[in-house]
C-alpha cells in the first residue's frame, strides 16, 4: 500500500543574486543559478516525511524549459522517487491559470493520487495562486499555509493552517492539495551518494502531444492565458541615506519623528 | 595635554579630534574576551585622519611630546592589540576607506580603513575575487595586514601575507615609505614589507595596500562529513590532503557548538553525527564533485557517517553562517580562545591531548578550527577560569612539542607577551627588540604589544 504523493516544483533563479533588466521589465535569468523554488523544498521534504511515516511513492512534477531537468534531479536526490517535466514551446508564457491547467492535466495523466504538496508561493512570481488553482481544476479540496503536519495515516491528514492571524487545526481525507509554509519543516541536505545517483537518474519529459488524451491545447501557454500583462515596473532599489545634523535637538526630533511615523515608538 | 589637542585639531580638523569619554568608549576595547582583556587607559585622545601626511604629522608630534600612538582598525582583534593601555593618541583609520580595482593587473589598491566587506564587494563588482576570508567582514585592511590574518580559506590560498604585494606605511618616526607595489616579483633588498605584515601595528602604520585579486571561481560546493569521534574526523585530514584534494576550506566543528550557534541564529542544525569536517570545494562542476567523492570515500573508510552535500547558495550559506557564528554564540560563555597551530598531520594528536587535559581538569573545552592548516581554537570557559593558567600552559606546551606555535592567526597582542618570551629563544626576542628599536627608537607606536 502506501500513499501516492505528488509534489509540484518550479525552477526559479536564485532570487538573491538575480539581476533585473529594468528596460525590458524582465528577469535576466542568465545572471543567477537556477534552482528549486525554496518553498517547494519544504513541500518536497513534507512529502518525503509522509512517505517515511506511512509509506508511499513521491512523484515530482514541474513545468518549465528543458534545463529544469536539473531541478527535478535535485528533487530525486532529496527523496522523490520519480520526476516528470512538462516541456513544450506551447506551454511557454503561461499565467497562473494556464499553468495550473497544464499541471492538472499532467496529474490526471499520472492517474490515482492521494496528496499533492506545493510551496505557498514561488520567489519569482510571488502569486501563491497555482496550488489552489490546480486543486480547483482537479475538483479536489485544498488546505493552504500549512505550518505543521500533526498527524498522517493511510486515509487522513491533520494539519495546522495559518491564515491571517489565526491557526486552524484541520483534518481531511484524500485526495487533497496541501500548500506548506517555511515553518512546516527544515529540508534536509541530500547525501552525496543520493546526489551522485540522481545526476544519472532519468527524468520523464512530457511534451504537449504526450498529454493529447487529457489536454485542450487552447488552454495552455501564452494563448491560453486570460491574464494580459500591460506593463512591468521594477521598483528602483533605494539607497541608504545619511543625514548629518549640526544642532543636536533638531537631530533628536528628526529621529523621534521618523520612529513615530513608523509606529516604532 | 591641551596643547596636544590643539595641535591635533590643526592637523586633522577640530571635528575629527575626540576627547569626550562617551564618544571614545568603543575605541578603547576590541573583541578580546573580558576576563583576559587589558585595562585601557582613560587618558586618550581619538583622532580620525584622512591621509598619510596627517598621520605623519601626528606621529611627529607624538615623538616630540613622548606620547604613545595606537593605530585603530575595525577592532576585531582577540588579543588586545588595539587597546590603548597608556596615555596616548588613538589613530582611527575609518575615514581612509577608498578602494580602486586595477583589473589589468588583478590588483586592488585599498586604503587601510576600508573593511574586508568593502574589499569583497569591490572585487565582486569588478568580476574578480578576493579568495581568502581572513576574518570578520568589519575588520579593516590595515588591521588584516599588520595582524597577518588567516581565516578558514588559508588551506588553498594562504594567509593575508600571500595577497599583499605593496604597502604605503608611515614609520614610527614620521617618514612615509612605499614598499613593494603592483608587483609579483620584488627582490630589491630586505623585504621591509613582509616585516610590516604581522607586526601588529608596532613597526609602522599601514595607510594603503596593493592586494592581489584572482579571477572568479566557477562554483563552490559544501561537503559535510559527519563522524562519531574527534579522533576519527581529524585523522582523515592528512589523508584527504594526501589524496590531492585541496579544498578552499576544511573546518572541524562539533555538534554541541553547532547546535548552540544555530539556536543563537534562530535556526536548526539537523545533520546527524557528533563531530564534522566541513569542506568547501571550489572549481568546475566535474572537479568539485570528483573531489567530494574522494573525500567521502576517505571519510567512510575511516569510520565516517554518510556525507551530505550543499550545492544551493542558500544552503551553503546557512552552514557557513552557523559555523561562523560559533564565535558569537560562545562569546558570553568563554574566558579565552586559544589559537595554537601544529603541523596538519599532528592535529589528531593535539586533539587527543586536549581531550586528556579536559578530563584531567574536568573542564569542558569546546574545540573548533581550521583543520587542514592545523589551527585549533580551544576555548577555556568562564566556569574554568581558576584552572585557566594551567590549561593554557598545557595546551601551549603540547602544541610546541608537536612542532607548532602558540598562535597561528590571532597574534601576540598585549595578552600573550609573557608566553612569547617563554616559548621563543632569547636570541630571537633580542633580534626582535633590535628591529623594534631601529624602527621606533622612542617606543611610541603601540607599546607593550608583541614586546613589552
Amino acid at each position: 500500500m502506501g500513499l501516492k504523493l505528488i509534489v509540484l516544483i518550479k525552477q526559479v533563479p536564485d532570487i538573491a543574486k538575480v539581476r533585473f533588466d529594468v528596460e525590458k521589465g524582465r528577469i535576466d535569468r542568465s545572471s543567477a543559478e537556477a534552482e528549486i523554488n525554496p518553498f517547494d523544498l519544504n513541500a518536497l521534504e513534507a512529502a518525503v516525511q509522509v512517505k517515511e511515516k506511512v509509506g508511499g511513492i513521491v512523484t515530482a512534477i514541474s513545468m518549465g524549459p528543458p534545463q529544469a531537468v536539473t531541478s527535478l534531479k535535485d528533487a530525486i536526490a532529496r527523496g522523490a522517487d520519480e520526476a516528470i517535466l512538462l516541456e513544450d514551446k506551447v506551454f511557454a508564457g503561461a499565467d497562473t491559470w494556464a499553468t495550473s491547467y497544464t499541471l492538472s492535466c499532467a496529474i490526471r495523466k499520472v492517474g490515482d493520487f492521494d496528496l499533492i504538496f506545493c510551496g505557498e508561493k514561488t520567489v519569482d512570481g510571488d502569486t501563491g495562486q497555482v496550488g489552489a488553482e490546480v486543486a480547483e481544476q482537479l475538483g479536489i479540496p485544498h488546505i493552504y499555509y500549512v505550518s505543521k503536519i500533526n498527524d498522517i495515516s493511510q486515509d487522513k491528514i491533520k494539519v495546522m493552517s495559518e491564515v491571517d492571524e489565526s491557526s486552524y487545526l484541520l483534518e481531511s481525507d484524500f485526495p487533497l492539495l496541501v500548500s506548506v509554509t517555511k515553518d512546516v519543516n527544515k529540508p534536509r541536505l541530500p547525501t552525496l551518494r543520493d546526489k551522485l545517483k540522481a545526476m544519472k537518474a532519468e527524468i520523464k519529459v512530457w511534451h504537449a502531444n504526450d498529454l493529447s488524451d487529457v489536454i485542450n491545447l487552447a488552454n495552455v501557454g501564452y494563448f491560453g492565458s486570460p491574464t494580459t500583462v500591460h506593463k512591468v515596473v521594477i521598483p528602483k532599489e533605494k539607497e541608504r541615506q545619511g543625514k548629518t545634523f549640526k544642532d543636536v535637538p533638531g537631530g533628536v526630533n528628526f529621529v523621534l519623528d521618523a520612529l513615530e511615523a513608523k509606529k516604532l515608538i | 595635554m591641551n596643547d596636544i589637542v590643539k595641535t591635533l585639531e590643526d592637523i586633522v580638523g577640530p571635528e575629527f579630534v575626540i576627547t569626550s569619554k562617551e564618544q571614545m568608549e568603543s575605541y578603547l576595547i576590541d573583541e578580546t574576551s573580558i576576563p583576559v582583556r587589558p585595562t585601557p587607559s582613560t587618558e586618550c585622545i581619538l583622532v580620525k585622519p584622512s591621509d598619510s601626511n596627517q598621520i605623519s604629522a601626528i606621529i611627529k608630534l607624538a615623538n616630540e611630546k613622548g606620547i604613545a600612538v595606537y593605530p585603530r582598525g575595525g577592532g576585531t582583534g582577540l588579543v588586545g592589540g588595539a587597546i590603548p593601555t597608556k596615555v596616548g593618541i588613538i589613530v582611527s583609520m575609518e575615514r581612509m576607506d577608498k578602494i580602486v580595482v586595477d583589473k589589468e593587473n588583478l590588483m586592488a589598491e585599498a586604503e587601510a580603513g576600508a573593511t574586508l566587506g568593502q574589499l569583497l564587494k569591490a572585487a565582486d563588482e569588478a568580476e574578480l575575487s578576493f579568495p581568502p576570508h581572513p576574518g570578520d567582514e568589519g575588520a579593516q585592511i590595515g588591521g588584516l595586514i599588520v595582524c597577518n590574518a588567516g581565516g578558514a580559506r588559508a588551506v588553498k590560498h594562504g594567509v593575508m601575507r600571500n595577497f599583499v604585494k605593496g604597502l604605503e606605511v608611515v614609520l614610527p618616526t614620521g617618514e612615509i615609505l612605499k614598499l613593494g607595489g603592483k608587483l609579483l616579483k620584488d627582490n630589491m633588498g630586505y623585504s621591509l614589507m613582509h616585516l610590516m605584515i604581522g607586526s601588529e601595528g608596532t613597526l609602522g602604520i599601514v595607510t594603503k595596500a596593493f592586494i592581489k585579486l584572482t579571477p572568479k571561481t566557477e562554483r563552490t560546493l559544501t561537503l559535510l562529513l559527519p563522524f562519531n569521534t574527534r579522533h576519527e574526523a581529524l585523522k582523515c585530514v592528512p589523508k584527504i590532503l594526501n589524496a590531492g584534494v585541496v579544498p578552499l576550506a576544511l573546518e572541524y566543528v562539533e555538534r554541541e557548538v553547532m547546535e548552540l550557534s544555530a539556536e543563537h541564529l534562530g535556526e536548526k542544525w539537523i545533520v546527524s553525527g557528533k563531530v564534522f569536517l566541513i569542506a568547501i570545494l571550489a572549481g568546475g562542476e566535474n572537479e568539485v564533485f570528483s573531489d567530494a567523492e574522494k573525500m567521502s570515500t576517505i571519510a567512510l573508510e575511516n569510520g565516517g557517517l554518510e556525507p551530505s552535500i550543499a550545492e544551493r547558495r542558500d544552503e551553503q550559506e546557512s552552514i557557513l553562517k552557523i559555523r561562523s557564528n560559533i564565535y558569537t554564540a560562545l562569546k558570553p560563555r568563554y574566558g579565552d580562545i586559544l589559537d595554537t597551530t601544529v603541523p596538519p598531520s599532528k592535529i589528531g594528536e593535539l586533539a587527543e591531548i586536549i581531550d586528556a587535559i579536559s578530563e584531567k581538569y574536568s573542564a569542558y573545552i569546546p574545540v573548533y578550527g581550521h583543520a587542514a592548516d592545523g589551527n585549533v581554537h580551544s576555548h577555556v570557559m568562564k566556569e574554568d577560569l581558576e584552572k585557566y593558567d594551567k590549561i593554557k600552559e598545557e595546551i601551549y606546551k603540547a602544541s610546541i612539542e608537536l612542532g607548532g606555535v602558540i598562535t597561528g592567526e590571532h597574534g601576540i597582542g598585549k595578552i600573550r607577551v609573557k608566553e612569547l618570551y617563554k616559548f621563543l629563544p632569547a636570541k630571537q626576542i633580542e633580534l626582535m627588540r633590535q628591529i623594534k628599536k631601529a624602527f621606533d627608537p622612542n617606543n611610541i607606536l603601540n607599546p607593550s604589544t608583541v614586546l613589552d
